[in-house]
């Protein structure tokens, strides 16, 4: 058969492309849920290591049903701190690492922050986690931040990186050291950034930094614009939240007060009354002996 | 058929005397993981293009040749890279854009234009399979060197480190690559004598 | 200056060759001589500045997770990512054919130059990856991508013009017989990529 004419070659490429395309499509559909699984389970497995809880052993349900059981309350709030809508807890729905990416897109540029819908995962013991992404040396860097209920003092951190040098900016990721250094760091909104990774070390009295990776600089630096970015976008919320706690603790405080004051006043009518059914009876009793007196003599 | 098996591990090794797919490859040396995951990706890659290439290798239209074997190749590298996706998620990541970059490994297209297009499919696909575990081989030898050296550990686990040694950071980093390959081949000629160029 | 920034960095700080080893198997076959290697590497910047913004709009419009919102709504969902190797190296492959077939007609003197290499860049893989690092950083517009084309290809580019000059030199030194041809090269390409990471703490 003459292999090279020019019908025959059209023909051929297009059945080669469509039978390509049909098999692709299939495997793709037919393994979809399972990637998707995977890249959900890891998600979470993040975040649930930035907030302390240990699930490096876990298989994929276990993490999820782990996760369930966990979470207090998973929500979305705008770049003002307002909750603008709710994540579905039954089915563990997290933002994927392609949602913080869109996400990222509205923080950086100012226009599109109105945009924005920042997720915020609140667990059953108070610690509430935060995502943050930005770019690294090579590629996106991405991670989690757990803060304690105050929403000031960092409780912990995970980051994770699609292609930064393994040794060097991947220590990131495999670093235990880089990680637990964030533990009892604060994010201070003030002068300066709200957090600072520190080349060359950060002085130990820094309450709101921590040493950059040696040798790897330039990941160092995004790691540290990405949680400057993200916090500045979270500030209404993480600072609403912490007023919150203020006004809770003032409102407290007033009501041990309002007590205090309420019992003194019974006290004090008491004591009152007392006195006041007291120099009444004494004066009745007068007014009767002053009586009793003007009678005899009468 | 004796020859098909050993040629591509040593005297035709496609890295280390072809100089074919090492664009690919020496990215992922950093740790040994990685480098035996895509080792494995290769061999398959190559032994099942070389195979299909080989069965449909009559009926190729000459002209659009070289475009129909890269479909099929990239149909197997994709097929390779959703199944990693669903099942070795992590290694997956670390592997990243080079799993697509096998598409355009020198060696999955030498071996189909230099062998499975001039003979049976089964003598292709054992060719395809071995010149992958050549490549492998190369890849798993630079990869042990440079986790050992570079992160003191094997596979993750710590060896070099608790004898107090020191990781040597320019290992990890890439122009290293060439020069343990560039030590793995003055090795092989220093033995295999007829190898050497003038 | 944005522009300028990520043209400085796809030339030296990312360059092809040094950060990512991409294209290696044609710079280390046709680095033998300068006059080949120039060929070579002009081919290699003119393919990339064509197939990579080509690919850019591809990935944009067709096969980006929603790309196809602009057919309609009902098209939002559809993500076809997963077929974006195999459309990227059509293109290439495509497009490499058809510049070698215009080369051929108007300009004989530059087609006997570059056509013999033309075929091999089909299978280079710094167009390859060019196009799928493309994706990954997603870029924001056409123009960037073609700047990050050009800059790459200038940087494979001077890569192996530069390695080129080396070994025409190193033919009259005296090597260890075992390390003659490849084995030397190896090396000498390793030391370049040290020289060049002098570049990677650069950010502009």
């Amino acid at each position: 058969m003459n292999t090279n004419n020019n019908v025959y070659t059209v023909i051929y490429t297009t059945v080669v492309c469509v039978l390509v395309a049909a098999v692709l499509a299939f495997v793709s559909q037919s393994l979809k849920p399972r990637q998707e699984a995977n890249e959900k389970a890891e998600t979470i497995s993040q975040i649930l290591a930035a907030a302390q809880f240990d699930c490096a052993q876990m298989s994929n349900d276990e993490i999820i049903a782990f996760y369930k059981e966990n979470i207090a309350s998973s929500k979305l709030v705008d770049a003002e701190g307002k909750t603008t809508d709710e994540l579905d807890m039954a089915s563990a729905e997290v933002y994927s690492v392609s949602d913080l990416k869109k996400q990222n897109y509205n923080i950086k540029d100012g226009s599109k922050l109105a945009d924005a819908t920042l997720p915020v995962y609140v667990f059953n013991n108070g610690i509430t986690v935060i995502p943050v992404y930005g770019a690294g040396l090579w590629g996106p860097v991405w991670g989690y931040v757990a803060f304690e209920s105050d929403l000031e003092t960092i409780k912990g951190a995970y980051f994770d990186h699609s292609g930064e040098t393994p040794g060097l900016g991947g220590k990131i990721k495999d670093d235990p050291a880089f990680r637990e250094a964030f533990a009892g760091k604060k994010a201070i909104f003030g002068e300066g950034n709200p957090f600072n990774i520190v080349k060359g070390g950060a002085p130990a009295e820094m309450e709101n930094g921590i040493d950059a990776i040696t040798g790897a600089t330039m990941t160092s630096k995004g790691v540290e614009d990405a949680i400057n970015v993200w916090f500045e976008a979270y500030r209404p919320y993480l600072l609403a939240g912490a007023q919150a706690e203020a006004i809770e603790a003032e409102e407290a405080a007033e009501c041990t007060e309002a007590i205090e004051a309420e019992e003194a006043a019974e006290c004090t009518e008491a004591i009152e009354a007392e006195e006041a059914a007291e120099s009444t009876e004494a004066i009745e009793a007068e007014a009767a002996e002053e009586s009793n007196g003007s009678n005899k003599e009468e | 058929m004796k020859e098909t098996i050993l040629n591509p591990l040593f005297k035709g090794n496609p890295i280390s005397v072809l100089v074919l797919g090492i664009c690919s490859s020496l990215a992922v040396t950093v740790e040994l993981k990685g480098a035996l995951v895509m080792a494995l990706s290769v061999t398959i890659v190559t032994g099942l293009s070389s195979l299909v290439c080989s069965l449909i290798r009559k009926s190729i239209p000459n002209r659009v040749r070289i475009i129909i074997q890269l479909v099929v190749v990239a149909l197997m590298v994709i097929l390779v890279d959703q199944f990693l996706k669903a099942f070795a998620y992590t290694i997956d990541k670390q592997l990243s854009v080079y799993i697509g970059l096998i598409i355009t490994n020198c060696i999955v297209m030498g071996r189909i234009e230099a062998f499975a297009l001039g003979n049976k499919p089964i003598p292709s696909l054992v060719d395809g399979l071995m010149n992958g575990l050549g490549y492998g081989m190369i890849l798993v030898i630079v990869a042990f060197f440079r986790e050992l050296l570079g992160s003191g550990t094997i596979l993750g686990f710590d060896v070099l480190n608790r004898f107090g040694y020191v990781n040597n950071g320019l290992v990890i980093l890439p122009p290293m690559a060439l020069i343990i390959l560039g030590c793995i081949i003055w090795v092989q000629r220093a033995i295999q004598k007829d190898l050497q160029e003038k | 200056m944005e522009y300028i920034s990520l043209f400085v960095k796809s030339i030296f700080v990312d360059n092809m060759i040094f950060a990512y080893f991409l294209g290696m198997c044609s710079y280390l076959a046709v680095s033998k001589n300068v006059k080949t290697a120039n060929g070579l590497g002009i081919a290699v910047i003119f393919v990339l500045l064509v197939t990579l913004p080509i690919n850019y709009l591809l990935n944009k419009y067709v096969l980006a997770p929603g790309a196809l919102s602009w057919l309609g709504a009902d098209f939002a969902g559809v993500d076809l990512s997963f077929l974006s190797y195999i459309v990227f190296i059509a293109v290439i492959a495509a497009i490499v054919q058809i510049v070698e077939m215009v080369v051929e007609k108007i300009s004989p003197s530059l087609y006997s130059s570059l056509g013999i290499f033309l075929p091999l860049i089909a299978v280079n893989c710094a167009i390859l990856g060019g196009s799928l690092f493309m994706q990954q950083r997603d870029f924001v517009n056409v123009g960037e991508s073609a700047v990050y084309a050009l800059g790459s290809g200038i940087g494979w580019y001077l890569a192996i013009v530069g390695l080129a000059a080396i070994r025409e030199k190193l033919a009259y030194s005296n090597v260890p017989a075992p390390l003659k041809g490849l084995g030397i090269t190896f090396f000498t390409v390793g030391l370049m990529g040290m020289a060049f990471m002098a570049f990677m703490g650069i950010s502009l």
